[in-house]
């Protein structure tokens, strides 16, 4: 069958809109790391939009960056999305607190030093830090 | 189409959002498909993105043959651009750069080196976890605005593959781009393909000298090849209306 020529350039655009939109549907996460038993009593979820999240070392060297605080149960990262989800509980720490924790100097194995701003929570539960 | 993309690199580069140039890389994902399947998580910085798009692309690749490279990869269109510098350089009718390469020694360097290339990436990166070549890659030194692992030797080999681009059209898209080696065996299944009529070609060659990648599109009665990437510079060279046109395979006229 015959076809127009803008047929061409029309199905990679379409392609690009449905690679892009696709990937919307898959959500697997980069690292999932329990720190404490889930138990009884309420637990809160939040969600930090982290800049310097952005693969799977990334993720787990700010997973590690919990491992002193207490409270924080579970925290589950999507490093391509820049995403943080973390679980805890909201009578023994609170979200300033996980803020905090993240943003806070990161021990660097290789250099046997602490490196500085590694980490800087853009979004906490969809609304934006303002700095 | 290579302005949207080059807006849309230059806005992940300048850092206005967190997402890098590489999560765009549809080779990201068949790059990180080893460690999902096998670890159920991902590469390094590829993601969902790269996954996606990759699937996308196979898709259209089955559909449109190598469109993606003809029409929306930034780094084909910068080779395209020194293939076109190599004409007037070395004023060829033809895209043929310095040297005239045979078409058997063309089609021989196509599959092995593009082979060798693919297979030392994927198990560097399977055994890895990390995108260890990095600083090699032409897309990622150009587009990512000095990205994590880029070296200032790495503009060496950025400038090197340029200049081989000059020298001999489209090499790193011919000889050495790893997607392109993965996409060839999908495009010559790909069902849209052009058609030369014999009742109208007057056989005067203009197609053959257009194609960028040095196709013979005048040689047969439909480009068969997976290397055809519809870019249509063909038809648009054709002076003989209705010898050159774009058709579905296997659907009737």
């Amino acid at each position: 069958m015959r076809t127009p020529h803008w047929v061409v350039p029309a199905l990679v655009v379409l392609f690009a809109v449905l690679g892009i939109g696709g990937a919307r549907l898959i959500a697997i996460p980069s690292v999932v790391r329990e720190f404490a038993p889930a138990g009884s009593g309420p637990l809160r979820t939040t969600l930090l939009v982290v800049d310097g999240v952005k693969c799977v070392d990334t993720a787990e060297r700010a997973a590690n960056q919990f491992k002193e605080v207490p409270g924080v149960v579970r925290l589950v990262a999507y490093a391509s999305r820049n995403r943080v989800e973390v679980t805890f509980r909201p009578g023994v720490t609170d979200v300033t607190k996980i803020k905090d924790a993240i943003e806070g100097p990161v021990y660097d194995e290789s250099s046997k030093a602490y490196l500085f701003g590694v980490y800087r929570v853009v979004e906490v539960d969809g609304v934006e830090v303002q700095r | 189409m290579v302005a949207a993309a080059a807006a849309v690199g230059i806005r992940f580069a300048m850092g206005w959002t967190l997402t890098s140039v590489e999560k765009y890389c549809p080779f990201g994902g068949l790059e990180t498909a080893y460690a999902l399947i096998a670890r159920k998580r991902f590469t390094c910085a590829a993601g969902e993105l790269n996954l996606a798009l990759f699937m996308a692309l196979i898709a259209l690749t089955l559909l449109a043959r190598k469109a993606f490279c003809g029409w929306a990869c930034p780094l084909g269109a910068v080779f395209e651009w020194t293939a076109r510098l190599s004409r007037r350089v070395f004023k060829r009718e033809a895209f043929q750069g310095l040297w005239i390469i045979p078409p058997k020694v063309d089609a021989a360097l196509k599959i092995v080196l593009r082979s060798i290339v693919t297979a030392l990436i994927l198990a560097a990166t399977w055994t890895t976890g990390e995108l260890v070549f990095r600083g090699y890659d032409p897309y990622y030194i150009l587009f990512s605005a000095h990205g994590h692992d880029v070296r200032n030797w790495s503009y060496g080999i950025l400038g090197a593959l340029l200049l081989l681009g000059v020298l001999v059209p489209l090499s790193w898209c011919k000889y050495l781009c790893p997607l392109g080696a993965v996409l060839w065996p999908f495009s010559a299944a790909g069902r849209l393909r052009l058609e030369r009529s014999e009742d109208h070609c007057t056989g005067c060659g203009s197609c053959d000298r257009a194609c960028p990648q040095a196709l013979d599109v005048s040689e047969a009665l439909g480009v068969r090849s997976g290397e055809c990437t519809l870019c249509l510079e063909c038809t648009a060279a054709c002076p003989a209306p209705g010898a050159l046109d774009l058709r579905w395979k296997g659907v009737a006229p």
